[in-house]
């Protein structure tokens, strides 16, 4: 019984003593959720008191739970938009900070039979608008095209429409996926498909060339072409948090920042920053 | 003979495992074929349902309700004395309190908004429905050009394109009400009009910081017809600064209220109230004109959270009558008394994490900035309660329970100046001195 009292006793001693447990929830990008699960499962590994949960859902879900409240830290493929920011200001009277993480360039993907090679920004422009809508029409086999893409609350749906059709409205064609993972398993059981989607995703298809116009050069989206400008759809993978960030969230993202961090951004594939 | 026999046995079973291999890959090829019509039709239905989807995600519904408890430190807001003047606590908060009533519940705003939004169009519709009934707030059409989209045109009954807080929603607004100088100068905040609205693109780069709004209107308010021919022109010229490393924001903006009140008799009182009684005056346009300067600056305050202070004044030309200084919905029907005034407020909300937020805010309207209020009622002078300045403190409390529900607690101490002491008129007597009516709010939101 005494032996019992003393083991109670040492329990609630180290019970008692050990720190509480930190959770940090993170939501938002699909393309950068496999990122993210890595970054949170070293963390914790190396951080036994802090909780990491991970979830997708694209990027505007993640900035609308940012906006409610329902996520500490956002993950976003796209910047934020000037309305998202207004209704953080309404809300917390804060911006929202931003957070550079890893670069990444959108991959277009096609086909591994489909012979078409590259493409320049302008076709992929026609092509996503519905005014190019044959594969011979830019030196492919008389098919058409079959459009795969994102749904819109997704970031890369947006950064695609905003950087590299203009603007302009995607074709009513286009098939919209609920992932980039998704839209590359079309691509690769459709000859004639066309995708759009993180680097990091691209297994199993072939990712195009992309160039700025008809006279460039065309660039193929590896590292080096990411790090000097030369690949023309590059972007920045963020994160953003309500206000400066401090406590575990600051540890936390401290160390996506130091090399450790950013070693796992090389690994899952997409460039560093730092 | 033996041999045969085994022969023909062999036979018969190669043959028929033969055909069962062929009949089983028949089977095979049909239910392949029979799964890839069935995923076909799948897709079909999922094409259809998607485009309905579509169809539908154009609609919006949002809304939000105001359940509150107010409770005043004076009865009707007079010390329990009835007047026919302007109420000092009711047309402020939501109604006027009846004559002993120091308390209520009140269902302040009960909206549902419906938007059916295009790329580039919109319809939009809000409705206010409590406990007085149903009214309109919003019924309007939005047409955004499709080349830099940049050049919005709105017409309907909308909000003023005047200053800050006219455009800062009441579900987003810290404090219950807005100040008493919006309330005033804008009753109803909407306006039936059309209006221009300019907003540069992110990719125009130095010009995206502006933004600009320019608007023709009735003049009227929100829901009464126009009663003249004149219209009213108001115009916000706005800059948005951030400065994302220092997670600060600077917002500001100039406007322009440009309109005209009808004088229905020969009698104006102007500027320091002398009378002018010529016969033309009858049906002669008098200047309602304002000019105000707004800010708004956002800034992190650790470890508490994000704070901001936001500051507005504005000054003018205000049309009314001796004991109402509200802008007119209606032809005035009395004399006519032409003020300059003066208002402005200050506010800073602090947030404190994730759910809570304190607020205070301070303002004060000069209705007539060229006397005093003292004036008001002293004998040989034409001053009334529409020249009674006012300055009131707010303190407050907000705390979001969820992203959907929000309470409030606040308390306005509001001070009127006092006027004259020697005055007999009856109306005016609770007002030599500061009337009790500071209120207490109580308020619950839930908005979706």
């Amino acid at each position: 019984m005494k032996n019992v009292a003393i083991i109670l006793l040492l329990a609630a001693v180290i019970l008692g003593f050990s720190g509480p447990t930190e959770t940090i929830t993170v939501k938002g990008s699909d393309t950068m959720v496999i990122l993210a699960q890595r970054w949170a499962e070293l963390y914790m590994q190396k951080n036994p008191g802090v909780v990491i949960q991970v979830t997708g859902g694209g990027s505007g879900t993640g900035i609308s739970g940012l906006i409610n409240g329902t996520t500490d830290i956002c993950n976003a493929s796209r910047p934020m938009k000037p309305s998202e920011k207004s209704k953080l200001k309404q809300r917390y009277n804060s911006l929202g900070v931003e957070i550079k993480t890893a670069k990444d360039g959108l991959s277009i993907y096609v086909n591994e039979k489909n012979p078409v090679q590259e493409f320049s920004l302008a076709q992929l422009r026609g092509i996503y608008t519905g005014k190019i809508t044959n594969w011979k029409e830019i030196g492919g086999p008389d098919q058409r095209i079959i459009l795969y893409g994102r749904e819109n609350n997704s970031g890369t749906y947006v950064y695609f429409r905003d950087n590299v059709m203009m603007g302009d409205d995607y074709s009513s064609t286009m098939q919209s996926m609920p992932g980039t993972a998704a839209v590359v398993n079309a691509v690769a059981k459709d000859e004639f498909g066309i995708g759009y989607g993180g680097a990091a995703y691209g297994k199993g298809i072939r990712e195009a060339k992309v160039k700025v116009d008809e006279k460039s050069p065309a660039y193929a989206p590896t590292e080096e072409n990411v790090k000097s400008g030369n690949y023309p759809i590059a972007r920045y993978l963020y994160l953003y948090v309500r206000s400066r960030p401090s406590g575990a969230i600051k540890d936390y993202i401290d160390w996506i920042l130091s090399p450790e961090g950013q070693s796992i951004v090389k690994k899952v594939g997409y460039f560093p920053v730092r | 003979m033996q041999r045969l026999k085994y022969c023909l046995l062999f036979l018969v079973i190669t043959s028929a495992l033969s055909y069962g291999q062929d009949s089983s890959k028949t089977v095979n090829e049909r239910n392949i074929t029979e799964i890839q019509d069935a995923v076909s039709g799948i897709n079909e239905t999922i094409a259809e349902m998607k485009t309905t989807l579509d169809a539908l995600k154009k609609i919006k519904l949002s809304g939000y309700v105001q359940s509150q408890f107010t409770s005043t430190n004076g009865a009707g807001g007079y010390d329990g004395v009835k007047t026919s003047g302007p109420t000092a606590v009711g047309n402020f908060s939501g109604g006027a309190l009846g004559k002993d009533v120091s308390s209520r519940f009140l269902v302040r705003r009960g909206r549902l908004k419906a938007v059916y939004k295009n790329d580039l169009t919109q319809y939009v519709m809000q409705i206010d429905v409590t406990q007085s009934g149903v009214s309109i707030k919003d019924m309007y059409l939005s047409v955004k050009e499709p080349w830099l989209k940049t050049f919005a045109l709105t017409a309907g009954v909308f909000d003023r394109p005047f200053g800050f807080e006219i455009s800062y929603s009441s579900s987003s607004r810290e404090a219950p009400e807005r100040t008493r100088m919006y309330q005033t100068l804008f009753p109803g905040e909407r306006e039936l009009g059309m209006k221009l609205e300019v907003i540069p693109t992110e990719q125009m780069g130095f010009l995206s910081l502006f933004n600009f709004k320019f608007g023709v209107f009735n003049g009227t308010g929100p829901t009464t017809h126009d009663v003249d021919n004149r219209k009213d022109v108001i115009g916000r010229l706005g800059i948005g600064l951030q400065f994302q490393e220092q997670n600060v924001a600077l917002d500001a903006g100039v406007s322009v209220y440009s309109g005209s009140v009808r004088s229905n008799t020969k009698y104006v009182y102007e500027k320091i109230n002398e009378l002018d009684s010529t016969s033309t005056n009858n049906g002669k346009y008098f200047d309602r004109s304002y000019i105000g300067i707004d800010a708004q600056l956002y800034a992190d305050f650790l470890p508490f959270g994000g704070s901001s202070i936001r500051a507005e004044l504005i000054s003018g030309q205000q049309p009314g009558t001796k004991d109402d200084n509200r802008s007119p919905s209606a032809l005035l029907t009395g004399d006519m008394y032409v003020r300059n005034f003066l208002g402005y407020y200050a506010a800073l909300i602090q947030n404190i994490g994730l759910s809570h937020q304190l607020v205070v805010r301070y303002d004060e309207f000069h209705p007539n900035s060229d006397n005093s209020s003292k004036n008001i009622g002293a004998p040989g002078s034409n001053m009334g309660l529409g020249d009674l300045a006012y300055k009131t403190i707010g303190i407050g409390w907000v705390y979001h329970y969820d992203e959907n529900v929000k309470f409030v607690a606040y308390y306005d101490m509001i001070s009127n100046d006092e006027i004259s002491p020697i005055t007999t008129n009856t109306a005016y007597r609770p007002y030599i001195k500061d009337v009790k009516d500071d209120i207490f709010t109580f308020r619950i939101q839930y908005k979706f």
